[in-house]
């Protein structure tokens, strides 16, 4: 483990009695950067993130945060913030109240009305977390995650329930976070939140990583997509092309600048309108896919 | 600690529901009991009638409301939230039980108080504190127990009859029969030691060595409550 690793994971094994939830995964997260592990419905991300959490023991292998068991709370909970997936809040106390108490047994320093401040719930600092809408409490939740700006955030889900301008405010937020040194960790649905954001990726499936590394590595291995429709009796193409279940064509490349290039120039050359065009480079959905075939 | 202890307080005064529960009813129940101290007197004695109040305070009071809030905590994963702090477990029980544990004692020592001035003083005041003491950290351990097996603030409402009435009859019975036969079974029944503690203490009579060794059979169901909560309690809800 280096100075610059934050979270170092080797050959992890989490089991559930005969289920093995999660198999000899090793990874590290190095220090400033926006981690993003993805992985399909039951891939075992949640069992990895409560046992790089702290939250549960590993069954076999290690877990370290800074150079230290996650397990030890006292040493490591004060540099980390934890936004869960579902909110855990006592429905009687305040916003403000909440914020306060999770605040101060982070044992880190900060300002509550800065944090609240921060996501947006000033106004209802005095409301009880039992009359919040959903979006609210995932903005309460993600108060108490950087309350006191620790150097590592786990975010789990953090922009499930939140309307478009809650989704951005929430990323500039984390995007401050970044610029003061603060390494995120975070898992998430919306695999276009993770495309543009995440420094590296790990995607996991059945309790392994399929794949890991930067968005642009994980989408080299696969063609880009060139998507359109033609009218009847036109010429043929000069690419080959495979028709989709919705009767588009479908060209796969590998060089999308060239080809799209050269499917223009045709369709200009015979006057043929390229109806519904879609071009653009493959995105961690295609990968995605790919990975949930297997 | 006392950070989560103020917040439960808080939640304990706004939650009209389970104030009643945990403070008006065992008042007003030990209140009745004092009213009527002299029927219940002509029962057993009156250290039973302190006995059983002290026991309604601890297992309607202190032990329902234990279960409930650990339940309730736990389904809302407000457990959870508090372990994603830098609190250990120890730290995190002690804050959330406080409350109610501090005001349990109020409630024993406000009530005993009114009974000693009503009915008359115990012979022993201490072994009257050491008893409410015992019985009160016997409570605790049966409810960080039953707390494993409760799924809900509502599941609560099932899962703590059986020790609730369980103790008040045991008291019911040791207090009125006394311990002359089957002294074994009551005295290992949970409650039973405590409940001859208290009549010792209040009535008399008993050398103070006698009754210090009452302590030993509710410190043994201590032990076994704390043993199986450590077995059976989840933090967690089951998924």
């Amino acid at each position: 483990m280096t100075s610059g690793t934050v979270i170092d994971v080797e050959r992890l094994n989490v089991t559930y009695g005969d289920f093995h939830a999660v198999r000899d995964l090793s990874f590290q997260v190095r220090r400033g950067e926006l981690y993003a592990l993805l992985g399909t419905n039951g891939a075992g991300k949640t069992s990895t993130l409560e046992t790089v959490e702290g939250h549960r023991p590993p069954s076999s292998g290690t877990v370290r945060v800074f150079g230290q068991s996650p397990r030890d709370r006292r040493a490591v909970r004060p540099r980390m913030g934890i936004m869960l997936q579902e909110s855990g809040f006592s429905p009687d106390l305040t916003v403000r109240e909440s914020v306060r108490l999770i605040g101060r047994l982070t044992r880190r320093a900060d300002s509550v009305e800065r944090v609240l401040g921060v996501v947006d719930l000033t106004r209802k600092s005095g409301t009880r977390v039992s009359q919040l809408s959903g979006g609210e409490k995932r903005r309460l939740d993600f108060a108490t995650a950087v309350y006191g700006t620790p150097e590592l955030i786990f975010l789990d889900e953090p922009t499930t329930g939140l309307d478009v301008q809650s989704r951005d405010d929430l990323w500039d937020a984390v995007d401050r976070l970044r610029e003061d040194g603060s390494t995120i960790v975070l898992t998430t649905h919306y695999l276009e939140e993770a495309q543009q954001r995440a420094d590296r990726v790990g995607l996991m499936h059945k309790g392994a990583f399929h794949r890991e590394g930067t968005v642009s590595e994980l989408t080299r291995a696969l063609p880009a997509a060139i998507r359109f429709t033609l009218p009847d009796r036109a010429p043929a193409l000069p690419s080959r092309a495979t028709r989709e279940s919705d009767g588009r064509l479908l060209v796969q490349t590998f060089n999308l600048q060239q080809d799209l290039h050269t499917l223009l120039g045709w369709a200009r050359e015979h006057a043929v309108e390229l109806r519904d065009l879609e071009a653009g480079p493959t995105r961690l959905d295609d990968v995605f896919r790919v990975i949930a075939k297997d | 600690m006392f950070a989560i202890a103020l917040s439960e307080l808080v939640q304990l005064f706004r939650n009209r529901l389970v104030l009643v529960t945990s403070c008006v009813m065992p008042v007003v129940v030990s209140a009745f009991f004092i009213r009527q101290h002299e029927v219940f007197a002509t029962l057993g004695s009156l250290g039973y009638v302190a006995a059983v109040v002290m026991f309604t305070i601890g297992a309607f009071g202190l032990y329902a409301t234990t279960v409930t809030t650990l339940a309730a905590r736990r389904q809302n994963l407000f457990l959870k939230r508090l372990r994603s702090t830098a609190l250990g477990d120890g730290g995190i029980l002690c804050g959330l039980l406080l409350p109610v544990t501090a005001l349990s004692l109020v409630q024993v020592g406000v009530i005993m108080t009114v009974l000693g001035v009503v009915a008359g003083a115990p012979e022993n005041v201490l072994l009257v504190v050491v008893a409410a003491l015992s019985m009160v950290i016997m409570m605790l351990g049966l409810g960080l127990a039953t707390a494993g097996l409760t799924n809900s603030p509502e599941h609560a409402q099932v899962t703590t009859l059986p020790i609730s009435l369980g103790t008040i009859a045991v008291v019911t019975w040791v207090g009125i029969t006394g311990t002359e036969e089957l002294a074994l079974p009551k005295r290992l029944l949970p409650g039973g030691a405590a409940t001859e503690l208290v009549l010792n203490a209040w009535n008399g009579g008993v050398p103070v060595a006698s009754s210090l060794v009452l302590l030993a059979p509710t410190l043994g169901w201590v032990v076994v409550a704390v043993a199986l909560a450590a077995r059976i309690f989840r933090w967690e809800p089951r998924r």
